[in-house]
C-alpha cells in the first residue's frame, strides 16, 4: 500500500504541541520529551513522523530560535482552513451503504 | 412551425424501387430530430409516409418514433413511451430491427433487470441490442448486488462475475484499509460496461489512503456518463477540490459520516477566505457569520482562535468595527495570541508602521508573560526586545524622534481594544503604566535585551546602532557594557581602543589593546590593531618632536611579525625618515628615503610615503622640501600606480594618505588615458583617497576609468561616481545609486547594496528638510530595468568631463510646486553632453510605487 509522506513542521505549527511539552518547559524537559517521542516513533519505522519530531526539537533546543519561531510563526494571512488541525483530515470508514446511496439518489 | 399539408408529391414510376430516389423533406425531418424536436419530426415524417408510402419513408417514420420514445423516457414518461413502442412495433414491419435498442431502454425503464438482461442469453441476439444493454448497464445500473444475482443470466456470465467481484471490492475499500491486490479485479474488463466501477473502487481506496492526487487522477478518467460518475462531486468535495458546489442530501450525509461535521466548517472557511480576497464588505460579513456558526457546531474549541484571525483580517481591511463584531457574535479575546497575530499582520503589510508594530509587540509581551508563554526576564523576552529594536531601526534616525513625539501624543494605549474583554485580560492591561513608552527607544530595547540575555550578536547590534549616533560617547558606553557583561570578548576592547585613539587618548588606547592581546593575541583584528596603534603613537611622538621615542616606537613596530608583511617596511622607513628630519639629520633622512624607494620601486611612491609620514608627524613644508631630494619623475613611472600603492599602505596602517594637489594634473591625464591599463584596485584606492580630501574631480576621473573597464566591478565604480558627483547633480547621483543597487542585487553583492543604500540614506538625510517632497516618490524606489541600467552606465562612461557648473534650473523650492513633467522638461536641456542621445532614456521616470497610505493609530475606534 502506498504511504503518503507527512509534511515536516510548518511555521504555523506549534513545536511544543508536537513534542507534547507545556509552554514553560525548560531545556531538560524538552530534551526528555524529544527522546521519548523518538522512542515512540523511531526513524526506521515512521520516518515522516520522526522528521517532524526532529524539526520540532531543532526549533525548541535553541532558546533564541525558539523565541523567534514563537514570534514569527503567526501568519495572519494564512488561509483560515489552516487553523483546522491535521486530525480534522481524518476519513472514517463507513461501509458501502452511504456510498451506494449517493449513486442511487436521483 | 406550420407545414403545408396541401403539397402533392410525385410518385416514382416503379413502386418499391425508390433506391436513389430522394425522399421529399427528409432533411427537414432529420434537422428537427437533430434539434431534439421529436414531436414535429414525427408529425412531418407521418405526413410524408402518408403521401408516399415507400419503405424508405417508413424507415424515416420509425426513426422519428424511436427518437420520440427516447425523449419520452428521458422526461420520465415511461408508460407513454412503452405504449408508443408497442404501437409502432405492431404497425410497422421495419420496426423490429430499428427499434431493438429502444426496446431495451423501454425494458430498462420498468426497472426490471431480469427482463433487461434476458436477451443476452440468446447467442443470436442482435449486436445493436447487445450494445444497447451494455449502454444501459454502464449508465443506469447502480445496484451491483442485483446485477451479481440476476437469474436471467447464467451464473458464470461475465457480467455477474464482474458485478460480484466489484461488490466485494467496494465493500472492502469502504470498510477498512485494503491491499493493492484487492484492487486488481481481473474479473472486470477494462472495456466492459462496469469498467468505471473498477476505477471508482480504486479512487475510494486512494481517498482513504490520503493519496489525494492519485484519487483525483482516477476521478478524472471515470466515464462521466457512467453510473459511478455520480459519486465524483462528493469525492471531490471531500478532497477539498470543489468547495462551492451544492450537493444532494445523500452526498452531504456521506460527507458527514466520512469526514465528520468539520467538512462543512472547512467549506465555510474556504468560502470566507474567498470573500476576504474580494475585499467587499457585503460578501465578507455574511461569510463570517456562516463560518462562525459552522465552527460553533463542528469545532467549538477552535471558535475563539477563528474569531481572532477574522478580527485581524478585518482590521487589515479597515472593515466597520461594529458590523464585524456583530457578525462574529462578540468581540474576540485580546490575549497574547491576538496581539502577536495583529503585530505580524501590520509587520507584513505593504506599508508597515514601525512604531505601531512595536506598541503591538509590547502588548503581546505583556499578555504572553501573564499567560505564561515565557518569563518576564526569559531569553524569549530578550529576543522580542531585539526584534522590536530592529523594527524601529527601519525608521531613519533623524525621523525617529519626530515620529516618536507624534505617536506618543496620539497613542491611547489600545484602550478601546479592551472594551468587552474578560476581567483577566483587562487586568493585564491595567497593570502597566500608559506613559512608559520605552518600546519606542532602540537604546532602551537593546539595553533590556542585553541585560536579560547578554550575547555577542545582541551587543554587536546595539553597538552598530550606537555607532550611528551623533554622540560618540553612546557607543563607548555600549562597548563598556559589553565588556562588563562578557569580559572574554575582545571586540568591545578593540572598539574602545579605536575610540580612545581617535580622541588622542593613546595611553588609554594602549591599555585597551593590552587587555585585548591578553584575551586573544592571535586574533588578526587584535594584531592589526596593535600595528595601527603603534603607528598612531609614533605620529604623536613625531608631533611632540621626540625623535628618541619615535625610534623606540619604530623598533617596537619592527618587532611585530605583522610589520614585516607586504609594503609595511616601507612605511616604517618613512617614519624613520620623519624621525631623522625632526633630528635634522639630512644624511640619515636621505638614506631612509632611498630605502623607501627601493621597497616601493618608485621614487614617486617614496615621495608620497615621506610626505604622508611627515603629515602624520606634522612636519613643516620647509622640513619636507629640505629632506626630500628633487627628483624628476620618470615619464614612464605611473603616478597612479605609485599613489594607489601608497594609499593602500596608508589604509592598511590606519593612517589614511592624502594626494598632493600638485599631482592632480598628471594623475588626471593618466586616468583619462588609462584605456584599461590600470588595475581595478588601484583605481578604487585612488578614488577613495581623492574623496577623503574632497578631490572629487580626481575621484570622478578614477570612476570613469573604472567604468570603462566594464566587468563585475561596474557597480563599485558607479558608486564611486555617485560619491564624486557634486551636490547639485542629485538626480544623476540618484540614478547611479539605484543602478548600483540593482547591479549588486543581480550579482548577489550585499556589501555594495548596503553601501549604496547608506549613501542614499545619508544624502537624503542631509537634505531631508529641503527635499521632503521626494520621500514618497522616486526617492524610495530602488528598482531599475536592464535598459535603464544600461542607459545609466553608458551615460556615465561617456560623461568624461567633470560637471563644474550647476545648470540653470528652477530652484528646489520652486520645483516643489511643479508637477513631475514640468520638472523633467526643466532638467532635459541641462544634461547635454557628448552622449546626449542617451539623455531622453535617462529622463524616463522609473515605475513608481503606490503612495503610502497613512492609517490611523490604534485605539481610534478599530476594535472587534
Amino acid at each position: 500500500m502506498k504511504t503518503s509522506r507527512q509534511p515536516n513542521i510548518q511555521l504555523n505549527e506549534d513545536p511544543r504541541e508536537i513534542l507534547g511539552v507545556p509552554p514553560d518547559a525548560g531545556d531538560e524537559r524538552i530534551r526528555n520529551a524529544y527522546l521519548q517521542k523518538v522512542k515512540e516513533h523511531p526513524p526506521d519505522r515512521e520516518p515522516a513522523t520522526f522528521e517532524r519530531i526532529r524539526d520540532a526539537y531543532e526549533v525548541l533546543r535553541d532558546p533564541r530560535r525558539r523565541a523567534l519561531h514563537m514570534f514569527l510563526s503567526a501568519d495572519p494571512r494564512a488561509p483560515l482552513v489552516s487553523l483546522l488541525p491535521a486530525s480534522s483530515q481524518e476519513r472514517k470508514f463507513t461501509g458501502a451503504d452511504p456510498w451506494l446511496a449517493v449513486l442511487r439518489e436521483k | 412551425m406550420k407545414y403545408n399539408q396541401e403539397t402533392r408529391l410525385p410518385r416514382p414510376s416503379v413502386h418499391g424501387t425508390g433506391a436513389g430516389v430522394p425522399i421529399p423533406q427528409e432533411e427537414n425531418v432529420r434537422a428537427l430530430l437533430a434539434k431534439g424536436k421529436t414531436k414535429p419530426a414525427v408529425e412531418l415524417a407521418r405526413e410524408i409516409h402518408k403521401r408516399c408510402g415507400w419503405p424508405e419513408t417508413e424507415v424515416l417514420l420509425v426513426d422519428a418514433y424511436a427518437a420520440r420514445i427516447r425523449s419520452l423516457l428521458k422526461t420520465g414518461l415511461k408508460e407513454e413511451a412503452k405504449a408508443l413502442f408497442e404501437l409502432v412495433h405492431k404497425r410497422y414491419s421495419s420496426a423490429a430491427a430499428r427499434l431493438a435498442d429502444v426496446g431495451v431502454l423501454v425494458s430498462a425503464s420498468s426497472g426490471n433487470l431480469e427482463e433487461l438482461l434476458r436477451p443476452l442469453n440468446d447467442p443470436a441476439v442482435l449486436p445493436e441490442i447487445r450494445r444497447a444493454i451494455a449502454c444501459v448497464v454502464k449508465g443506469q445500473v447502480c445496484d451491483l448486488s442485483a446485477l451479481a444475482e440476476c437469474r436471467s443470466l447464467t451464473a458464470d456470465h461475465p457480467l455477474r462475475t464482474a458485478a460480484a467481484a466489484l461488490l466485494r471490492a467496494f465493500a472492502a475499500v469502504t470498510a477498512g484499509p485494503v491491499e493493492e491486490s484487492a484492487l486488481v479485479l481481473p474479473e472486470v474488463s477494462h472495456r466492459g460496461p462496469l469498467a468505471s466501477w473498477k476505477i471508482l473502487v480504486r479512487a475510494i481506496a486512494y481517498f482513504y489512503q490520503q493519496d489525494d492526487a492519485a484519487c483525483e487522477r482516477c476521478l478524472g478518467i471515470i466515464d462521466p456518463d457512467s453510473a459511478p460518475a455520480r459519486l465524483i462531486p462528493a469525492l471531490r468535495t471531500m478532497l477539498h477540490t470543489n468547495s462551492g458546489q451544492r450537493l444532494a442530501p445523500a452526498a452531504e450525509s456521506l460527507m458527514a459520516l466520512v469526514c465528520g461535521s468539520k467538512v462543512s466548517l472547512r467549506r465555510a472557511l474556504q468560502a470566507l477566505d474567498s470573500a476576504f480576497q474580494t475585499r467587499l464588505q457585503d460578501k465578507i460579513l455574511p461569510e463570517i457569520q456562516r463560518a462562525v456558526a459552522a465552527c460553533e457546531v463542528a469545532y467549538p474549541q477552535l471558535l475563539e482562535r477563528l474569531r481572532q484571525h477574522i478580527s485581524v483580517r478585518a482590521l487589515d481591511l479597515d472593515l466597520p468595527t461594529r458590523k464585524v463584531r456583530a457578525a462574529l457574535g462578540g468581540a474576540s479575546i485580546k490575549n497574547a495570541y491576538f496581539w502577536r497575530l495583529y503585530a505580524r499582520s501590520v509587520e507584513s503589510s505593504d506599508e508597515p508602521l514601525e512604531l505601531l508594530i512595536c506598541a503591538q509587540w509590547e502588548q503581546f509581551r505583556r499578555h504572553a508573560v501573564a499567560e505564561g508563554w515565557f518569563r518576564e526576564k526569559g531569553s524569549e523576552a530578550a529576543a522580542l526586545y531585539l526584534h522590536m529594536a530592529e523594527v524601529l531601526l527601519e525608521v531613519p534616525a533623524e525621523a525617529l524622534e519626530r515620529e516618536r513625539s507624534k505617536f506618543a501624543a496620539r497613542f491611547s494605549g489600545f484602550q478601546d481594544y479592551y472594551e468587552d474583554q474578560p476581567p483577566v485580560i483587562r487586568e493585564v492591561q491595567a497593570k502597566y503604566k500608559k506613559s512608559d513608552l520605552y518600546f519606542l527607544s532602540p537604546s532602551q530595547l537593546f539595553e533590556r535585551a542585553c541585560a536579560i540575555d547578554p550575547h555577542r550578536e545582541a551587543f554587536e547590534r546595539w553597538l552598530n546602532w550606537a555607532k550611528q549616533e551623533s554622540d560618540g560617547r553612546v557607543a563607548d558606553q555600549v562597548a563598556e557594557r559589553w565588556h562588563r557583561a562578557l569580559p572574554l570578548h575582545s571586540q568591545p576592547l578593540l572598539y574602545l581602543m579605536e575610540s580612545a585613539e581617535k580622541r588622542g587618548a593613546l595611553n588609554r588606547a594602549t591599555a585597551f589593546l593590552a587587555q585585548a592581546q591578553k584575551l586573544d593575541a592571535v586574533n588578526p583584528e587584535v594584531r592589526r590593531a596593535a600595528l595601527r596603534l603603534l603607528v598612531a603613537q609614533t605620529g604623536r611622538h613625531l608631533q611632540q618632536r621626540k625623535p628618541h621615542l619615535v625610534e623606540q616606537d619604530v623598533a617596537a613596530l619592527e618587532a611585530l611579525p605583522q610589520a614585516q608583511l607586504a609594503d609595511r617596511p616601507a612605511f616604517l622607513a618613512a617614519l624613520r625618515w620623519a624621525g631623522a628630519v625632526v633630528r635634522g639629520d639630512a644624511e640619515l633622512a636621505s638614506r631612509f628615503f632611498g630605502q623607501i624607494g627601493r621597497v616601493l620601486g618608485s621614487s614617486a611612491a617614496a615621495i608620497l610615503a615621506c610626505e604622508n609620514a611627515g603629515a602624520l608627524g606634522r612636519l613643516t613644508r620647509a622640513d619636507f622640501d629640505r629632506h626630500v631630494p628633487q627628483v624628476s619623475l620618470d615619464p614612464r613611472d605611473s603616478l597612479v600606480v605609485a599613489t594607489a600603492r601608497v594609499c593602500a599602505l596608508g589604509d592598511d596602517l590606519g593612517a589614511p594618505f592624502t594626494i598632493p594637489t600638485a599631482w592632480h594634473a598628471r594623475l588626471w591625464q593618466e586616468l583619462t588615458n588609462a584605456h584599461g591599463e590600470l588595475e581595478r584596485w588601484q583605481l578604487e584606492m585612488l578614488g577613495k583617497a581623492a574623496l577623503r580630501t574632497n578631490q572629487k574631480e580626481l575621484a570622478y576621473a578614477a570612476s570613469g576609468a573604472g567604468l570603462e573597464m566594464g566587468g563585475d566591478q561596474e557597480a563599485r565604480f558607479l558608486l564611486l561616481r555617485a560619491r564624486a558627483l557634486p551636490e547639485w547633480e542629485f538626480e544623476r547621483r540618484d540614478d547611479c545609486i539605484v543602478a548600483t543597487v540593482e547591479l549588486g542585487r543581480r550579482r548577489g553583492d550585499m556589501a555594495i547594496i548596503n553601501e549604496a543604500i547608506e549613501l542614499r540614506r545619508g544624502h537624503r538625510n542631509a537634505m531631508s528638510k529641503f527635499l521632503d517632497w521626494l520621500v514618497s516618490e522616486d526617492w524610495q524606489d530602488f528598482s531599475m530595468t536592464t535598459e535603464q541600467i544600461h542607459a545609466v552606465l553608458q551615460h556615465e562612461k561617456h560623461s568624461r568631463a567633470f560637471p563644474r557648473h550647476a545648470p540653470l534650473r528652477v530652484s528646489f523650492r520652486e520645483t516643489v510646486f511643479l508637477d513631475d513633467q514640468e520638472l523633467e522638461k526643466d532638467d532635459a536641456p541641462c544634461t547635454l553632453d557628448d552622449s546626449n542621445q542617451l539623455v531622453p532614456q535617462m529622463g524616463q521616470p522609473r515605475e513608481k510605487r503606490p503612495k503610502r497610505i497613512r492609517r490611523d493609530l490604534p485605539g481610534q475606534g478599530d476594535l472587534f
